[in-house]
């Protein structure tokens, strides 16, 4: 199998987006575009206290308002729905499991007390106004550090002791021995605040019942149709043969649309219970209070080095601030994922590991592109300090303790096989295209013009999809990808994969894989996703950067699969052996002799109308299943530098240049790969400087508008270049994700440019973030920090 | 509910309706007209996903009312491509610069773009360099692309309609720099 896809023209190319003219026409079916006949508007009611008892709610006066069809209080809702739970069978896990509407405590501001279904969204909001709710304020737990305390009030009782969801640790090697030979115990925390995804499509679905056959349908924007309807059917007691859920165009998700939500379980019991159909979209203010954030987790690094700057061991404590409510996936699988990634692409003989996830009074701490990245940001700050403490350089540190292909195959101390990684071959070629000198030239130019520039660096590994080791130590399935293709009637195709993009490209990549594969048109195959009656099943739908490996080699094989039985049909009518015919443009035909040639249409249409009449003993079948296990996976790898400056009378960091070298294999389209790239480090850039899901201490969402929750406009974002790397491996895919790396490692290379350019006026380290204007001038000293 | 009679016209096509006075253009444009090109991404006036031209200008559509809209002329994305499906100008230099993803804030860009060309081909000034781009695409978030696709998307754009105009003698080409 060495050597690869076949490669015949589009697989490489910057082909046009299949994707495209939807979208810029807007003639696309997001979620708030469905328009069905009867349909009903609902909105949730919100709890504005962070924890507390409801004491009575009195809908009353809601229910008498024209046009509302029905509300449901907590009460109301359990009536008909189950509990949510995430439970699953991790020792030492406790996941509480909770209503779909709240009817007894509430555990953050944002929690859904109370739901209106009505004739229109204005009439909803009307009559939510109108219910009476009287909650008890209890003392909220606003932190991981006041959750963890002694006299902390458990939010969960019980059922969540001390309000820890899950701790561990885990130790690998001699740690005692290492920090025995350390010439240097190098330390290094960090305390990263909340942020969010914020698709621009918030949330939301539409349920539709059938009260003649009992069929549910469920369109929601989503990223996982399969897992969200196996986990609603039973919330909802819906048989699942009778259920089918969809999704159409998705406005973005970065893992928050990876879960079900209990706001899906009320909508489709409220459609179940009406008998019609009911839409629920959520505005932007829901969304940021309600929906979830991420990234808030408390991590302190201790590193024995040897004096040349050699990593020997590393001990690492986590807190997570997991908010209330579990979400899928449970977050045993965020604090695995950390463990196990964050010695990288780096030597490193001991390494002990303890976590704490702890509940909180507030939104769901959720997946959010890359949901392990705190391990490469604290790592190569880390990085950082040890060079500063020994003082080589930040490019000499990673030179000394990267592991290069040379030294593959090799296992990380986490019992992970690194095999055809090339972190260190990005980094080199980082260093290559870097003039470290003339960059510290114009610092110390810019500092006697009393300018302060910044410079940092990073480079890592991203399991994109990863491998069976690497899930296995995670703690999560790693799983097989399917994909059903059909050579139609007319000799057109159709796939059909679980993956359900939103943004990805994924009609794009899979059908220029295909069209090489199979010899048909770019323009004569459809994608087929997001509906649960017509797609195989996955658990993971599109998440995880799995599709460019995975979905990819499904449907390379499946399209290997169906050509076989065309050639081998061909081979007999052509009276040609299989080695001599080939396919291009939907013509078999034998090399070398153009005349004799069949159409795939006309070989498709005897196999589906006439099979009995096509040669005896060939497959005459047009629709094959094709299950990709990933040929044992893989990483892609990358790595960062970014320059700053720093306005040090306003606080502002402008990034003046951002360059990356990345390696993600064969790209199957350079311009998806780029647009990929850039927008993951837009978010990370975003995430860093200017977004923050903010809570006041009394448990008061502060960041509930655009205006306060600040997103990065184009302005605020580099102009970024790139350089690829396309390392050849002998699989038959050997194309890796690239979508959420980005994410993963701006944020490290940007805070290593802001240490940088702290140290040069002599200031400590950041130890918190954001690092808004604000911030910036505590740092520097300018202001005193509140 | 009080009711009050309209007249607009949407993408050339005249209508008189009478519509719910607190209905916001955004809701009428998509519920009422059924035209769900313009989509609704904050619903407080930043993120720009609901841009329409009103009267030649390039307006948020979330935060007025469509009353306001009354004896106006509003134009969506849906009034861009050719009846054929040819895209517009604009469209077609976004699509070939893989503007964008997911495509939930694009009509919004469509239109700050196809808004940014209209003032060119009116000789008024436009931004000229990527930095002028990026300052007059401020109103409009992405949260997919990180924008360096969408302002090489709108540099070709504006660049084309520069080379029509001159073509066509109509506009005036004055500020320079497009390529």
């Amino acid at each position: 199998m060495a050597g690869g896809s076949a490669i015949s023209g589009l697989v490489g190319a910057r082909v046009h987006r299949k994707e495209d003219r939807t979208i810029l026409t807007g003639t696309g079916r997001y979620i708030d575009d469905v328009q069905e006949r009867g349909m009903l508007h609902c909105h949730f009611l919100r709890s504005t206290v962070a924890h507390g008892r409801i004491v009575s709610i009195d809908a009353t006066e809601a229910r008498e308002v024209e046009g509302v069809v029905r509300v449901f209080t907590g009460a109301d809702m359990s009536a008909i729905t189950e509990d949510l739970s995430f439970a699953q069978p991790i020792p030492g896990l406790h996941s509480p499991s909770y209503p779909a509407i709240a009817h007894d405590i509430v555990r953050f501001v944002g929690e859904p007390v109370a739901m209106v279904v009505a004739e229109s969204r204005y009439i909803a909001e009307d009559a939510a106004g109108l219910i009476e709710i009287d909650i008890d304020p209890l003392e909220p737990v606003m932190s991981t550090t006041a959750g963890l305390a002694e006299d902390a009030p458990e939010i969960f009782g019980d059922v969540v002791p001390g309000n820890v969801v899950h701790t561990d640790e885990q130790l690998f090697g001699d740690i005692e021995a290492a920090f025995s030979q350390a010439d240097h115990v190098v330390e290094q925390s960090l305390d990263q605040h909340r942020w969010a995804c914020n698709p621009m499509e918030t949330r939301g679905g539409v349920a539709t019942y059938e009260t003649g056959s009992g069929q549910l349908t469920y369109e929601a924007s989503t990223q996982t149709t399969h897992t969200l309807r196996f986990l609603l059917a039973g919330w909802v007691r819906q048989p699942i043969h009778q259920f089918r859920v969809t999704a159409n165009n998705i406005g973005g998700g970065f893992g928050l649309k990876f879960s079900a939500y209990r706001e899906d379980v009320a909508v489709c019991a409220a459609a179940k219970a009406i008998g019609g159909c009911v839409k629920w979209v959520e505005d932007r203010n829901e969304h940021l209070v309600a929906a979830g954030a991420a990234r808030e987790e408390q991590l302190t690094l201790t590193a024995a080095v040897k004096a040349d700057g050699t990593l020997l061991g590393l001990r690492v404590t986590m807190k997570l601030d997991a908010g209330a409510y579990p979400i899928n996936p449970p977050s045993t699988v965020y604090a695995g994922l950390v463990r196990t990634t964050l010695p990288g692409p780096y030597r490193l003989p001991a390494y002990h590991f303890q976590h704490h996830i702890v509940a909180t009074n507030k939104a769901s701490y959720i997946s959010l592109r890359g949901p392990w990245a705190v391990e490469t940001l604290v790592r190569e700050r880390l990085m950082d300090k040890i060079a500063e403490t020994c003082g080589i350089s930040p490019v000499e540190v990673r030179n000394r303790n990267l592991i290069t292909l040379d030294d593959q195959p090799t296992k990380m101390i986490t019992n992970v096989t690194l095999e055809n990684v090339t972190a260190a071959e990005t980094f080199q070629k980082l260093v290559e295209l870097v003039d470290l000198d003339a960059i510290k030239r114009e610092q110390e130019a810019a500092r006697a013009e009393g300018r302060l520039l910044g410079f940092g660096v990073g480079t890592f590994i991203e399991p994109a999809p990863g491998t069976q080791e690497f899930w296995a130590a995670v703690g999560f399935p790693f799983g097989s990808e399917p994909c059903r293709i059909r050579i139609e009637i007319d000799g057109k195709v159709t796939a059909f994969t679980p993956q359900t993009p939103h943004g990805q490209s994924h009609e794009t990549t899979l059908s220029q894989l295909i069209a090489d594969e199979l010899g048909v048109g770019f323009d004569d195959i459809r994608i087929v996703y997001g509906d649960t009656d017509a797609t195989p099943f996955s658990m993971l739908g599109t998440g995880g950067s799995r599709a460019a490996t995975m979905a990819s080699g499904a449907v390379v094989y499946g399209s290997r699969e169906l050509k076989n039985r065309v050639l081998d049909i061909a081979s007999h009518i052509l009276e040609a052996s299989v080695e001599d015919l080939q396919i291009a443009d939907g013509i078999v035909s034998v090399k070398g002799a153009p005349g004799a040639s069949v159409p795939m249409a006309q070989i498709a249409m005897g196999c589906w109308l006439a099979p009995d009449q096509m040669p005896p003993g060939t497959n005459t079948e047009m629709e094959f299943v094709a299950n990709y296990d990933g040929e044992g996976g893989g990483f892609s790898q990358a790595s960062h530098a970014c320059w700053i400056e720093v306005d040090q009378d306003t606080g502002k960091i402008a990034i003046k240049r951002f360059l990356v070298v990345e390696d993600c294999g064969k790209m199957i389209n350079p311009a998806v790969v780029e647009g990929q790239v850039i927008g993951g480090i837009a978010m990370g850039v975003g995430g860093m400087l200017l977004e923050h899901s903010a809570y006041a201490d009394d448990g008061q969402y502060l960041t509930a508008t655009f205006m306060d929750y600040l997103m990065p406009s184009a302005p605020e974002l580099p102009e970024i270049e790139i350089e690829h790397l396309e390392f050849e491996s002998d699989k038959v895919v050997g194309s890796r994700g690239v979508g959420e790396g980005g994410t993963v490692l701006a944020p490290a290379a940007l805070l290593n440019a802001i240490d940088d350019a702290l140290a040069q006026v002599g200031r400590p380290r950041i130890t918190e973030t954001p690092i808004t204007p604000t911030r910036m001038l505590e740092l520097l000293g300018v202001i005193e920090k509140e | 509910m009080s009711h009050k009679e309209i007249t607009v016209t949407v993408n050339g096509r005249k209508r008189t309706v009478s519509v719910e006075v607190r209905r916001t253009l955004a809701d009428f444009l998509r519920e009422d007209l059924g035209l769900t090109a313009t989509h609704l991404g904050c619903e407080h006036g930043v993120c720009g996903a609901c841009t329409v031209v009103v009267d030649g200008h390039t307006e948020r559509s979330c935060t007025q009312l469509a009353v306001q809209a009354d004896g106006r002329e509003i134009t969506t994305v849906e009034g861009l491509a050719g009846s054929d499906g040819t895209l517009h100008p604009v469209q077609q230099a976004l699509r070939d610069n893989h503007s964008f993803q997911c495509g939930f804030c694009t009509p919004g860009f469509v239109m700050s773009i196809y808004g940014m060309c209209e003032e060119k081909k009116a000789g008024r000034p436009v931004p000229c360099s990527r930095e002028e781009i990026r300052e007059e695409l401020s109103g409009n978030i992405c949260r997919c692309t990180g924008y360096q696709s969408i302002v090489d998307g709108a540099e070709a754009a504006l660049a084309s309609t520069g080379a029509e105009a001159a073509l066509a003698g109509t506009g005036s080409d004055n500020t320079g720099g497009q390529a």
